[in-house]
């Protein structure tokens, strides 16, 4: 690490001495260099940097969508401190995010280090079968699911009623206690494939060296999985870990498509609360385009903590 | 024994993984009349729901806009992306890591965090519901990711090559095109996947800002479906099945390819 940057150090400022000599390769190496970067670059001014800007400012006005944007401070941050929705949708997001993320890790790591153990073409099979629930969209994952719990004619339901479970049968997305749950299995049906298959190549990057040292002084599976594969292991859980947190924070569409955010906002998240703010037409009301703003700015501070974890994570891993 | 051991646990898992997916096809094949009282595997096999979905919904039509749609911004996100991802990876230029990292604050941020202001602006650029505005967003949206892989294959070329080729006199856009990108397919094509199957699967943006539904791809259209044919289960599953089939398509083929890439982005950011 130390070494790249010293070196990187090094080279921009040859770089720098260069452009003062001005050579006539160094300089169409700059011009072509800003040419090249400039359609993304203003692409990303235009549609990422000012509306992150635009949404903080949003944040602090009341406004509906006609007319200016009326300035009111914080008053948006304190009153989604007394909105039980609000906060309601803080708590569900955290759960949710901090309950399908130790899933996620946990059956990642566990099914990795089982298809490591199987027969190779035999693994290639699992793997696939593991991975395709995470290429199909969110949305038909969501609508299958929705079909699948169904209360009154749903396979999950009939099944249960079919092995003689029939007292367990369940209306899962209307029930405040079953819905948290059922989003989560959603969640982690889509997610495993992806945290599989990064865990499986961590495993592959470990030294079968040291499991042979291990092994010969006696260590069993167990003591050679807690002390060789899970510390060798520590930076691809942080990263695991951070990817869920970011996609907890930022979770939409599975929920959108499901429930809307119900049963009464069971399952409200920042994302759906933000969208019906914004959108929602059921109420009559007009958009609340200041106060979803806020929300917006909350979930970035979330997304920004999640990268600076990892980083954290990372760093500490490679200590 | 650990072989067995681990096939013996991940058999039943996998068939709960699989489920879904399966239940999936096995009901869009069914009659109507049997779906609720029926055996789990039906005992007559029909394409009726797929004729229904399909000439019911104007499934070709929305079929085509996302095929348009998709391909529109594969396109325009690899000539963004492969143009700034040389210059990052290969290009001297002042401000560079700046730029970079600036540009990298994208990734982490969700599109629902900025889909209002998205939404205004389109607005006031007379964009809203036109397919121009969301491949605009599209582009922009992804351009920064891909641009990141693509550095990162751009840095594996070795700099003596473009060297050799400045020293014969080639001007950087003549380099870039006849020396570099041909080394590149394996970059491109890792990236033409990814951006296929997010583009292909995006949902929040393309319901956000298409009204008009003549123009909607495949996404929204599944999500409405949902509520017009809610008792309809063959027909609704014979849609999702259709949408499902060329990205799983897509997946299989380039397997090697899009794990490569995954890993790449992964492991970087």
């Amino acid at each position: 690490m130390a070494t790249a940057l010293t070196r990187d150090v090094v080279r921009r400022s040859a770089a720098r001495s260069a452009y003062r000599f001005g050579s006539p390769l160094r300089r169409s190496q700059r011009i072509a260099g800003y040419v090249f970067v400039a359609p993304t670059f203003v692409l990303f001014l235009a549609f990422v940097l000012w509306p992150i800007l635009y949404t903080a400012y949003l944040s602090l006005t009341s406004w509906g969508g006609f007319g200016a944007p009326r300035f009111v401070n914080f008053d948006n941050y304190s009153r989604m401190l007394h909105d039980p929705v609000a906060r309601r949708a803080l708590v569900v997001t955290l759960v949710l995010t901090a309950v399908t993320t130790a899933i996620l890790t946990f059956l990642g790591l566990v099914t990795a280090v089982l298809v490591n153990l199987i027969w190779r073409r035999v693994g290639v099979v699992v793997r696939t079968i593991l991975f395709i629930p995470g290429i199909v969209s969110f949305v038909v994952s969501a609508v299958l699911w929705k079909l699948i719990y169904d209360p009154n004619i749903g396979t999950l339901n009939r099944l249960l009623g079919a092995i003689g479970l029939g007292s367990l049968q369940h209306p899962w997305l209307a029930d405040h206690k079953t819905v948290l749950p059922a989003i989560v299995v959603v969640t982690v049906w889509g997610g495993l494939g992806f945290t599989m298959l990064i865990y499986f190549a961590g495993l592959q990057s470990i030294d079968p060296n040291l499991y042979e040292a291990a092994a010969m002084d006696g260590a069993n599976a167990v003591q050679q999985f807690r002390h060789i594969t899970v510390p060798s292991l520590r930076v691809v859980t942080g990263l695991i870990v951070s990817l869920g947190l970011l996609n907890g924070f930022k979770a939409f569409d599975v929920i959108f498509v499901m429930t809307g955010g119900g049963p009464n906002h069971g399952s409200e998240v920042l994302g759906t609360y933000l969208y019906s703010l914004a959108f929602g037409t059921t109420s009559g009301s007009l958009p609340q385009l200041g106060y979803a703003s806020a929300f917006s700015v909350v979930t970035m501070v979330l997304c920004t903590l999640a990268v600076l974890a990892q980083l954290w994570l990372t760093r500490r891993a490679d200590r | 024994m650990k072989k067995a051991f681990a096939t013996f646990v991940l058999a039943p898992f996998c068939l709960l993984m699989a489920f879904p997916l399966v239940w999936m096809l096995l009901t869009s094949l069914r009659e109507q009349n049997t779906i609720f009282n029926g055996p789990v595997i039906p005992r007559k096999i029909t394409g009726a729901a797929y004729r229904e979905a399909w000439t019911s919904i104007q499934f070709p039509l929305h079929f085509w806009n996302s095929v348009w749609i998709t391909s529109v911004t594969v396109i325009g996100v690899l000539v963004f992306a492969t143009l700034s991802g040389y210059a990052f990876a290969k290009l001297d230029f002042p401000f560079r890591n700046t730029l970079f990292v600036l540009l990298l604050t994208t990734l982490m941020m969700p599109s629902t965090a900025l889909i209002i202001p998205l939404y205004l602006e389109l607005k006031s650029f007379g964009l809203l519901d036109t397919q121009a505005g969301l491949l605009v967003l599209y582009i922009s949206g992804s351009a920064p990711f891909a641009m990141f892989l693509m550095r990162a294959f751009f840095q594996t070329l070795p700099d003596e090559l473009i060297e050799a080729a400045r020293v014969d006199g080639g001007s950087e856009l003549t380099i870039f095109r006849r020396v570099i990108l041909p080394l590149t397919r394996p970059g491109i094509a890792t990236v033409v996947i990814f951006q296929f199957l997010s583009t292909w699967n995006e949902f929040l943006i393309a319901n956000t800002v298409l009204r008009n539904t003549d123009s909607l791809p495949l996404q929204p259209v599944l999500f409405t479906l949902m509520g017009q044919y809610s008792t309809n289960w063959p027909a609704l599953t014979a849609g999702l099945t259709l949408s499902v089939v060329p990205v799983v398509i897509v997946y299989v083929r380039m397997q090697r390819q899009f794990v490569a890439g995954m890993m790449l982005g992964a492991v970087k950011n």
